[in-house]
């Protein structure tokens, strides 16, 4: 395979003007770039919103919203229920997924795969664009009137009427905001029909799905998951649209219709989409635990499988979100033992990861230490999934900050490490610039610090009972949200490290990046390429169909 | 650091001689007391099974990473190893883990199921006259929850000096049990004037002071919870709670968040004005509706959650052991105000009950519904808020 490139440097890479090329773009990598560009600016707002919220909570009593609410205490709550509602849609729906499927998706499966771009190339940005209408309209939900005169939605990311229907939201916010969905979903759908397609047909020749790259498997998972659940998502609000704006009933219990109903609807899309954040991130963690310990990957097959087997159980678990919404006992349990089952393909991961470095000759550079943070942090965020899991605790848990923690610790701090460990990974890459090692690797340890101290305190908050979307609390409850307040200012202090390590790359380090700057562990073909790529990559297809040519 | 208990010892008269509990305490780090022996049970769980097991998980593999750090880095070993197989460990890293959810899975049906499942035990009364050493109890249980094993019956005798709880096979034997009657045998008939207690189900719940490896195998002690004595139906309104008690007559109330300036600066968005009330030791069960969006009555105390779903009716249930003021808040986001209604359930004496519940009454211009004046008497009447 490493014969098929020589000639890439220099045929022609004529690129389209300016306004053609990134806003009619058909081009993978750039619609990439598109897509991370767009997650970084969430990401901003997203992050944001979550400053604010840990600033309220800093003290017991409400001093910080009131402020920006001038004194008026109604309108400071409801506030505060907007941010936590527009923090959590925004860094699932427009931080987390662009960047995984959109940003290293789009930038690396066809790379990987042997293919010169995506299989639709209108499609995918068409897929794009329609994420940036999604991302107007929420942000016009945001201001619009929700509950009365205050300003947007403030009913959770959940979205569960009656609270989002007429009784608890009536103005438009919420209305912008399920339309804002439909797009982003829309979005995903064909994005996820594209990689579908990608995968399938345009894999080089040779490279069977055994010998795919495993970000790969993890995108062709994904797409399913999304294929499969966003429909479920966008009939469920489109039936809470009409229930609001043309007086049916679906969820209305006055007509006949059921509020939880809608919880079964919205989970069985909603569970899924825990796994559609994490696993293009399992896909990642793969490669560059493979390259830093300079080893193939443990148990290739059974990794891939693996993820396979979390999606297909992730769809069949979803009512354990709802365990005190009154389910008979009898689904309970099987909610209970079908959940524990996840436990199961979880641990291989984790094992084979930990499999790899063993015997490997780790190189600790900046990617594999924000892998590594991951492989630990995920194991804890897992673990307490495994005690969430069980409704007879779940009856003391849910709905505590205890669950904030464990799904924080899967996502922001299991997902978005995984997000930098690729964004570093592939810096050079995709820029062809270097970063500075002892910036990126600063930025992971202040992160790694702040963010457990942000949330590990969580778990003693919600075993003291402490409920989840609360604007004030109880004094007791004062010590720990305190040393949480604390831990989000050192992230603040990580992100700066980040900002500053991005500045320098681009615009003082002003390293070159090679075509293969991880050297002989990185195997798959993004490294068969010059950094950044040409415009349009594989002219003339890699063979695996020769010799012992092997994709990973 | 401030505690609860002198706001919950100044917290008034019924609160007299009830123990006060450390409860949300700062720099807490565990699950609020119990005070039943159900959430004694959920206590077990998390605390003697699942934090071990997660905690060693966590541990395990935090170790194997430093091990890997130590061992593996690229100066003290500069070549790497190039195997990516091993059958046996593949094999060892998915089997363990499937044998430590089934070991986890046995505590957690069982416990979910007695958490679930509205107790059904009932308890019969009995006289000794010397002579009857048989004494009948009607196996009148719903399909599926008949008394079938010697566990689902306890057996208590009182000759004047305290009850005491007798021991199948030394003190009594069973005959027909699984058919509509349940023989207890004596071989020496009870004395004249003593009491014997028959309580008899299959709602069990593991006794506190259990082994742990009694608890896990559930072969604890069993004090059999008995069908509820009343029915409280709790209704969720932004921003507040409607409670009633429709076995006591039409009479409710609403359940208001205590101002700021109303209550002490540590039970400040726990306490309210006018408190849910319960008899100690008796079977509660507790039904949620709501009146505009879905809100959950949570009771940590308790181990119980359980939403208020409009159009909807859920149940649940507690038995408290312990008398005392006890606190949970609003657990489905509701609305501005979803801070700011919580849950205060005050657990008095069955006399304290009995008078509070005349009190309503009266408030709603109903007669005495007991009118034993000892136990008025007996009663002291309470500031609580009506």
């Amino acid at each position: 395979m490493a014969d098929a490139h020589a000639a890439h440097g220099d045929h022609a890479d004529h690129k389209p003007s300016f306004f053609v090329r990134w806003f009619f773009s058909t081009n993978h990598k750039d619609i990439g770039t598109l897509y991370l560009i767009f997650a970084i600016i969430a990401g901003i707002f997203g992050g944001a919103m979550s400053g604010l919220m840990r600033w309220e909570l800093a003290e017991p009593g409400v001093t910080i919203l009131t402020q920006w609410s001038g004194g008026d205490l109604e309108a400071a709550a409801n506030f505060y229920n907007v941010l936590t509602t527009y923090h959590g849609l925004i860094m699932i729906f427009f931080m987390v997924m662009p960047a995984m499927i959109g940003g290293f998706g789009n930038w690396f499966v066809p790379i990987m795969i042997g293919a010169p771009d995506m299989a639709f190339p209108r499609m995918n940005n068409i897929s794009f664009w329609l994420y940036g209408a999604s991302g107007i309209l929420i942000t016009l939900s945001l201001f619009a009137p929700g509950y009365g005169s205050n300003i947007g939605f403030g009913g959770g990311w959940v979205l569960y009427p009656p609270l989002s229907a007429n009784t608890g939201s009536p103005g438009p916010a919420m209305d912008l905001l399920i339309l804002s969905l439909h797009l982003a979903g829309a979005s995903s759908i064909l994005g996820a029909i594209n990689f579908i397609t990608t995968i399938f047909n345009m894999r080089a020749p040779g490279m069977t799905l055994h010998k795919m790259p495993l970000f790969a498997w993890s995108v062709l998972v994904t797409a399913f998951l999304l294929v499969l659940s966003l429909p479920v998502l966008a009939g469920a609000i489109t039936m809470l649209l009409t229930d609001r704006n043309f007086g049916t009933s679906f969820f209305d219990a006055a007509g006949g219709g059921d509020p939880i109903l809608f919880q079964h609807l919205f989970w069985f899309f909603g569970h899924p989409e825990v796994y559609i954040l994490i696993l293009p991130g399992f896909g990642i963690i793969s490669h560059i635990v493979s390259t830093f310990s300079k080893k193939p990957i443990f148990g290739y097959l059974g990794m891939a499988y693996a993820m396979v087997a979390i999606g297909f159980v992730g769809f069949i678990v979803w009512a354990h979100h709802m365990y005190t919404v009154g389910l008979s006992v009898n689904m309970k349990a099987y909610f209970v033992a079908a959940t524990m089952v996840i436990a199961v393909p979880t641990g291989i991961k984790i094992f084979s990861w930990i499999a790899t470095m063993w015997g490997g000759s780790i190189e600790y550079k900046t990617p594999m230490l924000w892998a590594i943070g991951f492989i630990f942090l995920f194991t804890v965020g897992g673990v307490t999934g495994v005690v969430l899991a069980n409704a007879g605790v779940d009856h003391y848990m849910h709905d505590t900050y205890y669950v904030v923690a464990h799904f924080h610790y899967v996502l922001s701090l299991g997902a978005v490490f995984a997000i930098f460990a690729g964004w570093y990974y592939w810096f050079g890459k995709m820029t062809g610039k270097m970063y500075r090692e002892w910036l990126g690797a600063l930025h992971f340890w202040v992160m790694f610090i702040g963010v457990n101290l942000i949330f590990f305190p969580q778990h003693f908050l919600g075993l003291q009972g402490m409920p989840r979307r609360y604007i004030d609390y109880p004094e007791a409850f004062a010590y720990w949200h305190g040393w949480s307040s604390i831990g989000y200012v050192i992230t603040i202090a990580g992100m700066f490290v980040f900002l500053i390590t991005m500045i320098d790359a681009f615009f003082f380090y002003r390293r070159k990046a090679e075509a293969n700057y991880w050297g002989e562990g990185a195997t798959t073909l993004e490294w068969t390429l010059p950094s950044p790529p040409p415009f349009h990559q594989f002219n003339e297809l890699p063979r695996f169909d020769k010799g012992d040519a092997r994709a990973f | 650091m401030k505690r609860l208990i002198a706001a919950i010892a100044g917290s008034g008269a019924f609160m007299a001689g009830a123990t006060a509990l450390a409860e949300r305490t700062p720099g807490g780090i565990s699950m609020l007391p119990a005070n039943s022996a159900l959430a004694e049970q959920v206590h077990f769980f998390h605390n003697w099974i699942l934090m071990p097991l997660i905690t060693f998980i966590s541990v395990f593999v935090l170790a194997l990473l430093l091990w890997i750090a130590f061992r593996y880095n690229s100066k003290a070993n500069p070549v790497p190893r190039k195997f990516s197989h091993n059958t046996l460990i593949e094999i060892v890293w998915t089997g363990v883990p499937i044998l430590i959810l089934l070991f986890i899975a046995l505590p957690s049906f069982d416990l979910l199921y007695k958490e679930d499942v509205v107790p059904d035990g009932k308890q019969e009364t009995y006289r000794g006259d010397g002579q009857t050493g048989d004494f009948v109890f009607a196996n009148d249980f719903a399909q599926g929850r008949a008394v079938i094993r010697p566990r689902h019956l306890e057996v208590l005798v009182d000759d004047g000096s305290g009850a005491r709880k007798l021991k199948h096979r030394d003190d009594y034997r069973l005959s027909g049990l699984g058919d509509p009657e349940v023989v207890v045998e004596f071989e020496t008939p009870p004395a004249p004037g003593t009491s014997i207690v028959v309580r008899g189900g299959r709602s069990g719940i593991s006794v506190k002071d259990c082994a742990l490896t009694a608890r896990y195998f559930d072969t604890c002690e069993k004090h059999i919870a008995l069908a509820p004595t009343m029915t409280i139906k709790a209704v969720g309104y932004q921003w507040n709670w409607q409670y009633s008690y429709p076995d006591f007559g039409d009479f409710d109330f609403l359940s208001n968040l205590l101002p700021r300036d109303q209550t002490t600066a540590d039970k400040y968005l726990l306490e309210v004005d006018n408190r849910l009330v319960v008899p100690v030791g008796e079977t509660i069960r507790i039904i949620t509706t709501a009146n505009d969006v879905i809100h959950s009555w949570a009771m940590p105390a308790f181990a119980v959650k359980i939403d208020a779903v409009p159009g909807r009716l859920n149940e649940t249930w507690f038995e408290a052991d312990r008398e005392g003021v006890y606190y949970g808040q609003c657990s489905e986001i509701c609305g501005i105000k979803h801070a700011y209604m919580p849950i205060a359930v005050e657990v008095v004496s069955r006399p304290v009950f009995e008078a509070w519940i005349d009190g309503q009454r009266a408030l709603a211009g109903m007669d005495p519904m007991f009118d034993d004046d000892v136990k008025l008497a007996s009663a002291k009447t309470g500031d609580n808020g009506n």
